[in-house]
């Protein structure tokens, strides 16, 4: 009788703990086998079509979906994916990870920079890079316009002359890259700024435009250009490659799930820089999360129902 | 939205992003939940156990001391090792921080029950196992819960933190209120939910605490 209902307690123990802990979470779609989980860096963007990407999973199919966001860089969202914590990254830019994890550069030509890491991250890595969104995002050198019309500046190399009394704001991943970070960018362009102030991107274009610095280096998808109405600099030396951008999937996610492919090629060149901006804009100044954002657009595109290829 | 004062801002964002707070809410409190029901699974009959061989409770209980002091950051990064990222290794985390609560309150339950009752059990040829059921869980069900009630509080303070581990709930908020322009709104809109649930969270523990609390039942009964 003792050992009887010893052994009841024990086995309703082992058996809590196995539903608990074998088959995920209810409510949080963490573990099971049907999840697609998609990673997303700590930028608006990303956050943006992250959001847009699981509400298209969900929409066109029964798989549930997981995101993990606030990843710090890209080479954390690609180390995720390489581990299988994620299955696709939100958006990736083929001029940074030819740079940071192909750890090629020189090259800006911005379809042979395609071709390279689309061919790359099949054979090494086993991803496939998919079309682009339809817009680039690149780095690109900031100021006001009461500041270019005093130094009368039109190109990154017209700051030579005043680079040296400046104080710049730069993204702060991008301060120790190599190939197109600060060092390389010192040589190419043979000068240096005054101080440099690695921040988080999204801090940049407020420093600047309230006077806290002289210049910055921003994204140019960002939508708070156009609302302070920021000057950009052309990089007339070529320096920064082309980021052109697109959704980076594991080809055994793209194995698992079949539908996935037809879902995120619907989203191809659907993108191009004016909307991105736009959306950015909702985000950064109008108070909206991303994901409400995303829910809007897609509505209001009807989830791009009638592109089906 | 720059010319609106913080509370204007805060109303605009709630009325603007409620749905998606509310989702976020809902998986803080499932993940901070998950972690200590875990914990409670695996802490109380560890308690039960500790208490009836006493030799073994300076160790387990030094254990989960040690564990306790681990910043939590440290905590999350460690797990992340072995578990990579995402929601599994909040919730892992969530358990380790709620195990000592609950197993000192288990042992300390136990151990403070009268060992005159414990004998009259005995004396009315009760089995070890009911003497467990009908005296010693009744009489410390109180402090157990006690200690679920602080492993609670705790892990909702811990989640905030898996935002960075991408776990998402309220702390993804904060985080991007720090990154937003004027995000001090966006930040507040993350903050209170979570403060609003540690103290929804306490009240209700607290209540079920009192209710089973063995001299203010004996007075109800009276």
């Amino acid at each position: 009788m003792r050992k009887h209902k010893l052994f009841k307690l024990t086995l309703l123990f082992l058996s809590l703990v196995t539903v608990l802990s074998g088959c995920g979470f209810p409510g949080l779609s963490s573990s099971s086998k049907d999840t697609v989980k998609i990673a997303a860096q700590n930028t608006t963007e990303q956050q943006i079509m992250a959001a847009v990407i699981q509400q298209m999973i969900e929409h066109y199919s029964d798989l549930n979906t997981a995101v993990i966001s606030n990843l710090g860089s890209g080479t954390v969202s690609f180390q995720a994916q390489k581990r299988g914590d994620a299955d696709l990254t939100a958006i990736r830019y083929n001029g940074t990870d030819m740079q940071t994890i192909l750890n090629e550069s020189g090259e800006t030509d911005p379809a042979k920079v395609d071709q390279i890491v689309r061919k790359e991250f099949k054979d090494k890595y086993h991803m496939t890079y998919f079309p682009s969104y339809g817009f680039a995002d690149t780095y690109q050198f900031m100021v006001t316009q009461k500041f270019a019309k005093e130094h009368n500046l039109n190109t990154v190399s017209d700051l030579k002359e005043v680079a040296p009394s400046m104080k710049v704001g730069i993204d702060q991943i991008w301060m120790n890259r190599k190939g197109d970070g600060y060092d390389d960018f010192q040589k190419q362009y043979g000068f240096s700024f005054g101080r440099v102030y690695p921040m988080q991107i999204g801090l940049v274009y407020n420093a600047l435009a309230s006077g806290k610095m002289d210049a910055v280096l921003g994204y140019s998808t960002d939508g708070r250009i156009g609302s302070y109405n920021l000057k950009l600099l052309k990089d007339d030396l070529h320096y920064f490659p082309p980021y052109e951008a697109s959704v980076v999937v594991n080809d055994s996610a793209l194995k698992r799930h079949p539908q996935l492919k037809g879902i995120l090629r619907r989203l191809d060149g659907k993108f191009p820089l004016k909307t991105m901006q736009k959306l950015n804009y909702q985000v950064d100044n109008n108070l909206q999360e991303p994901a409400v954002v995303a829910r809007n657009f897609l509505k209001q595109h009807n989830y791009f129902e009638r592109s089906d290829d | 939205m720059q010319s609106m004062n913080v509370l204007e801002q805060l109303a605009y964002y709630f009325a603007h992003n409620g749905m998606y707070v509310l989702e976020q809410f809902s998986r803080h409190f499932l993940i901070s939940i998950y972690g200590v029901l875990l914990a409670a699974i695996v802490g109380i009959p560890i308690g039960i156990l500790i208490a009836r061989y006493r030799k073994l409770s300076g160790w387990v209980i030094g254990i989960a001391n040690v564990i306790q002091t681990i910043p939590s950051l440290a905590m999350l990064s460690i797990i992340m090792l072995g578990l990579g990222l995402g929601v599994n290794t909040v919730i892992v985390t969530v358990f380790f921080y709620a195990l000592l609560p609950i197993i000192k309150n288990t042992y300390t339950g136990m151990v403070n029950v009268n060992r005159d009752v414990l004998d009259a059990g005995k004396g009315m040829g009760m089995t070890r196992i009911q003497v467990l059921r009908l005296i010693e869980i009744p009489l410390s069900l109180s402090v157990i819960m006690a200690g679920l009630r602080n492993a609670l509080v705790l892990a909702i303070g811990i989640t905030a933190i898996g935002s960075f581990v991408g776990a998402g709930g309220l702390g993804d908020i904060i985080i991007r209120g720090t990154n937003a322009t004027n995000g001090g709104a966006i930040i507040l809109a993350g903050a209170l939910p979570t403060a609003l649930m540690a103290i929804i969270a306490d009240l209700v523990l607290g209540f079920f605490e009192k209710r089973f609390d063995p001299s203010t039942r004996k007075a109800k009964q009276a």
